[in-house]
C-alpha cells in the first residue's frame, strides 16, 4: 500500500452536523408504493374512466329523465344492445346507455357530496373532540344516543319528515352521518397525540406546526383515505337502497337504485335492462373501493420501508 | 358491576326516550296530517257529505293521537245525565245548554264550531307534544289483572284466576275479570308457552292494517283463515277459525256469541294460514345467523392460518365483493342463479312458508354478507393475535400449529366476535329490508318503508321505538356477554368513554 494514494481531508464543521439518511418524500413514496401494484393501476384506470364518464357524459348526452321524449315512439322500445344503442333501449324508448350513466353520475355525485360533508364536519369536530376534555363529556353523551339507533332507521324517518329530493336526501345522510367519523377521529387524535415519538419530538423542541404536518398528518392521511374508500361506496349503497325502496330521492332525480328498481320487472323478459345497471353499479363501487384501499395502504408510512 | 348495568339501563332508556320524543315531535308537527288519508279509500266516498267527512277525519286523527275530538252528543253525554231533561235539550242545535257547553270548552282551549250541514257543535283541541308523549308511554305496558274489566252492565262478574283447559283440552291459566280469558297457555308455535299477562300497546295502525294494533300487525298470523272443528264450552261443535287463546272481554254479546260462549269473553281473533311477520323474519334471520357463524368463523380461521396463500386471497376477494357491492346487486345476482339453474322459487309466496324450498334463497342471501363480515373480523383478530408473545411462547414450547390456532388464538380472537352475537340474533326481529322486498317475503323488513310510503304515522313512531329498543339492548347484552366470556374485561372500571 502506497501512502501517496491517500490524502488528508479538511475537517468541515458544517457537514459533520448533517445526518446521512436517504432522502424521504412522503407523497413520492405513496405513489411509488401505489404504482407497484398492478391491480391497483388497473382499478385506478377503471375508476377514472367510470368517474369521467358518469360525471361528464350526461352533460353532453342530452338525456333528461323527466322529458320522456320517445315515450310515443313504440318502435324505439326494448331494442337489444346494438351498435346504435350500446346498452339498448328501455320501456319508454330512452337509450339505456344515457340513462345508466346519468343515474351513475347522479348517484356518484350524491355519494361524493355526502362523503365530503361528513368528512369535513367529522374531522373538524373529531379533532376538537379529541383535544378538549369538556367537549368530550358533552359529545360522548350525544354520540351514545345517536350510535344506539340504527342508521337506516334515522335515514328513513328523516327522509319521511323532510320529504324526497336530492338535497333533502343529502341532508338526511349528513345529519348524523358525520358522528361516526368524528368519533373515530377523536380516538385517533387521542392515541397519536400522546405517542412516544411525538413526546420525544416535543422534548426536542419541534414546533407544533411541524408536529402536525410531519408527525401527525401522515398517520391520519392513511386513516382518512381508508374512511373515504369505505364511505364513497357505502354512501352509494345507501342511496341505491333508499331509491330502490322509492324513498329518499324524488322521481325526477336519476339514480342507479331507482333504475334497478324500475327495471326489475323486466329481469326475465329483457334481462339486459336489469343486468346492465347492476353491472355498472358493481363496477363503480368495486373500483372506487379497491382504489381507496390500495391508496390507504400506500399512504401508511409504515409500508414505505 | 351491578351499578354499571343499572346505569347503562337507565342511559339506554334515556336514549330511547330522546329518540322517540324527537321522532314524535318531527312526525306530528312536520308532516301534513291530511297525508294520512292519501291511501284511504273510505274518505273519498265521504267527500259529498261534509258532516260525515268531517266526523270521519277527526275521529281518525283522534285515534292516531293528534287531537281530542268530540261531537255535541259526546260533550252532552259527558256533562249531563243521559235520562235528564237537560240532556235532551242539550242535543238540540242552538239550545242554551249547547251554547253554554261551547263557552265552557272554549275556555278549556278547544276550538268549537258548528258543522257545515246540520250546524251541530263539534269540539276539538290538538294535543301538545308533552301530552302525546305521556299518552304513548302511559299506555305502553298493560298488566292484566282480575279487576281490569269494569262493566256497568255486568256487576256480578266473577274476579278470579284459575287453572283450566282450553278448547283443545290443553291446560291453561285462565282468568275471569281480566281483559284476556287465557293468561298462560300452550300451543305448537315457538316458544310453545305463551302469556297474555303483560301486553304492549304501541298505538293503532292507519291507514294500512286499518285500526289494528301495531303489535298485532307484527305478531299475528297472516293470510287466509284456517278452519278447524272446535267444540265450544256451550257444547256447540263448529267448523271455525277461532283462536280461543286470544279471546278478550266483550261488553255486548249477540246471539251468535251466546251460542258459543258461556261468558263474556267473545272478542276472538281468527286463525290464519301463514306465520306472523315477526315469526317469519325471526326464523329466516336465525337460520341465516346460524349459517353465517357456522361458516364465517371456520373460514376466517382458515384464512388466518394460510395468510397470503391462495385460500386467503380467494377469501379476501369474496370479502371485497360483499363489502363494496350494494346488497341489492349481489342478492339479485344470486336470486337469478338460484331460480335459473337450481329451480328454486324466486318469490316466497309461490310455494308459501310451508315448503322448505321457499326458504333456501332468502336465507342464503341473508347469510352471504354475514359470512363475509365474520370471515373478515375472525381473520383480522386472529392475525393480530398470532404475533403476540403468548403465541411465540406456545410455539417455542413445541405446540403444533393447529393446536395453537384452535386452542390459544381462537379463544382470544373470539371475544370481540362474541360481542356481536346478541345483536345479530335480536336483529333478526327487525327483518331484512332488501332481501324481503326482492323475495316478497311477508316479514318485518318491509313494514317501515311501507308505512313511510303509506303515511302510517303511528306505525313509524311505534317502529322507531321498537327498533331503537332492540338495538339499545342488544348492544348492552353484547357488552355483558363479553364480560361473562372473558373475566379480564370489567365494564365497571372503564367509566370514561361509555360504550367501547
Amino acid at each position: 500500500m502506497e501512502e501517496n494514494k491517500f490524502e488528508f481531508v479538511q475537517f468541515d464543521e458544517e457537514s459533520s452536523e448533517h445526518i446521512a439518511a436517504p432522502v424521504y418524500s412522503y407523497w413520492k413514496s405513496v405513489w411509488r408504493t401505489f404504482f407497484k401494484n398492478k391491480l391497483a393501476i388497473a382499478m385506478l384506470v377503471v375508476a377514472i374512466f367510470v368517474i369521467i364518464f358518469s360525471l361528464i357524459y350526461p352533460r353532453f348526452s342530452g338525456y333528461d329523465i323527466a322529458a320522456r321524449e320517445h315515450v310515443m315512439d313504440f318502435s324505439r322500445r326494448y331494442i337489444s344492445p346494438n351498435a346504435e344503442f350500446w346498452f339498448g333501449t328501455d320501456n319508454i324508448g330512452d337509450s339505456l346507455f344515457d340513462a345508466v350513466w346519468a343515474a351513475a353520475g347522479s348517484s356518484l355525485e350524491i355519494a361524493l357530496i355526502v362523503t365530503a360533508i361528513n368528512l369535513t364536519v367529522g374531522i373538524i369536530i373529531g379533532a376538537l373532540w379529541g383535544y378538549s376534555k369538556k367537549f368530550d363529556v358533552i359529545m360522548l353523551e350525544i354520540y351514545n344516543i345517536v350510535a344506539n339507533v340504527p342508521f337506516i332507521l334515522i335515514l328513513m324517518v328523516l327522509s319521511y319528515i323532510i320529504g324526497q329530493g336530492r338535497w333533502q336526501f343529502i341532508f338526511a345522510m349528513t345529519c348524523t352521518g358525520w358522528m361516526g367519523i368524528a368519533y373515530f377521529m377523536r380516538t385517533q387524535v387521542m392515541i397519536i397525540r400522546d405517542r412516544e415519538y411525538n413526546l420525544a419530538s416535543r422534548c426536542l423542541g419541534t414546533s407544533t406546526m411541524t408536529m402536525i404536518v410531519k408527525n401527525i398528518l401522515p398517520f391520519l392521511i392513511s386513516v382518512i383515505v381508508t374512511l373515504v374508500s369505505r364511505d364513497v361506496p357505502g354512501n352509494i349503497g345507501y342511496e341505491v337502497f333508499m331509491s330502490y325502496l322509492e324513498l329518499g330521492l324524488d322521481v325526477n332525480t336519476p339514480s342507479l337504485g331507482r333504475l334497478i328498481s324500475s327495471y326489475q320487472a323486466f329481469m326475465n323478459v329483457y334481462p339486459y335492462l336489469f343486468w346492465i345497471p347492476v353491472a355498472v353499479l358493481a363496477t363503480v363501487t368495486i373500483s372506487l373501493y379497491l382504489v381507496g384501499q390500495f391508496l390507504a395502504d400506500a399512504s401508511d408510512p409504515k409500508t414505505h420501508m | 358491576m351491578k351499578r354499571y348495568v343499572l346505569e347503562r339501563i337507565i342511559r339506554s332508556l334515556f336514549s330511547i326516550f330522546c329518540v322517540v320524543t324527537i321522532a314524535m315531535f318531527l312526525v306530528y308537527s312536520q308532516i301534513d296530517r291530511n297525508n294520512v288519508f292519501k291511501e284511504d279509500q273510505a274518505v273519498l266516498k265521504l267527500k259529498g257529505q261534509p258532516d260525515a267527512y268531517l266526523n270521519y277525519r277527526y275521529s281518525v286523527w283522534e285515534t292516531l293521537g293528534y287531537l281530542d275530538y268530540m261531537t255535541q252528543r259526546d260533550a252532552c253525554t259527558l256533562e249531563y245525565d243521559v235520562n235528564s231533561k237537560e240532556f235532551t235539550s242539550c242535543l238540540e242545535i242552538g239550545s242554551p245548554e249547547a251554547a253554554a257547553l261551547g263557552e265552557q270548552y272554549k275556555a278549556k282551549g278547544y276550538s268549537v264550531e258548528p258543522t257545515p250541514e246540520s250546524g251541530a257543535l263539534w269540539f276539538t283541541r290538538d294535543y301538545t307534544l308533552v301530552e302525546r308523549i305521556v299518552r304513548f308511554y302511559s299506555g305502553l305496558i298493560n298488566i292484566d289483572n282480575p279487576y281490569a274489566v269494569q262493566d256497568a252492565n255486568n256487576p256480578d262478574l266473577e274476579r278470579k284466576i284459575y287453572f283450566g283447559n282450553d278448547l283443545a283440552g290443553k291446560p291453561a291459566l285462565k282468568c275471569s275479570g281480566c281483559e284476556h280469558k287465557y293468561l298462560i297457555y300452550f300451543n305448537s308455535d315457538f316458544p310453545f308457552i305463551h302469556q297474555n299477562i303483560v301486553t304492549f300497546d304501541l298505538g293503532t295502525s292507519y291507514p294500512a292494517y286499518k285500526n289494528q294494533a301495531v303489535t298485532d300487525v307484527m305478531s299475528l298470523r297472516q293470510g287466509s283463515a284456517v278452519k278447524e272443528t272446535v267444540t265450544f264450552e256451550t257444547g256447540l261443535t263448529l267448523d271455525t277459525s277461532i283462536l280461543d287463546h286470544t279471546c278478550t272481554y266483550k261488553e255486548v254479546l249477540d246471539q251468535l256469541d251466546s251460542n258459543k260462549f258461556v261468558d263474556n269473553y267473545a272478542n276472538c281473533l281468527t286463525n290464519m294460514a301463514e306465520d306472523s311477520m315477526m315469526s317469519v323474519s325471526i326464523k329466516m334471520g336465525l337460520m341465516a345467523v346460524a349459517i353465517g357463524y357456522g361458516l364465517g368463523i371456520p373460514v376466517g380461521m382458515l384464512m388466518a392460518r394460510r395468510k397470503g396463500k391462495l385460500a386467503d386471497k380467494l377469501g379476501q376477494a369474496y370479502i371485497v365483493i360483499m363489502i363494496s357491492i350494494p346488497s341489492l346487486a349481489y342478492i339479485s345476482f344470486f336470486r337469478y342463479l338460484g331460480t335459473q339453474y337450481m329451480g328454486l322459487p324466486g318469490k316466497y309466496p309461490e310455494l308459501g312458508g310451508a315448503d322448505w324450498r321457499s326458504w333456501v334463497l332468502p336465507v342464503i342471501s341473508l347469510a352471504l354478507p354475514q359470512i363475509a363480515g365474520l370471515m373478515m373480523w375472525t381473520r383480522r383478530y386472529m392475525v393480530d393475535q398470532s404475533s403476540s408473545d403468548y403465541v411465540k411462547f406456545a410455539r417455542a414450547k413445541g405446540l403444533s400449529e393447529s393446536e395453537i390456532f384452535s386452542r390459544h388464538i381462537l379463544k382470544n380472537a373470539i371475544i370481540p366476535i362474541a360481542q356481536g352475537i346478541p345483536g345479530s340474533i335480536i336483529g333478526c326481529i327487525n327483518g331484512a329490508i332488501i332481501t324481503e322486498s326482492l323475495y316478497a317475503v311477508s316479514g318485518m323488513g318491509k313494514l317501515l318503508p311501507n308505512s313511510i310510503k303509506g303515511f302510517n304515522n303511528s306505525m313509524v313512531i311505534a317502529l322507531t321505538f321498537f327498533f331503537t329498543f332492540l338495538s339499545v339492548f342488544s348492544l348492552l347484552l353484547g357488552d355483558l356477554l363479553v364480560t361473562v366470556i372473558d373475566p379480564r374485561i370489567s365494564l365497571a372500571t372503564s367509566k370514561k368513554g361509555g360504550r367501547k
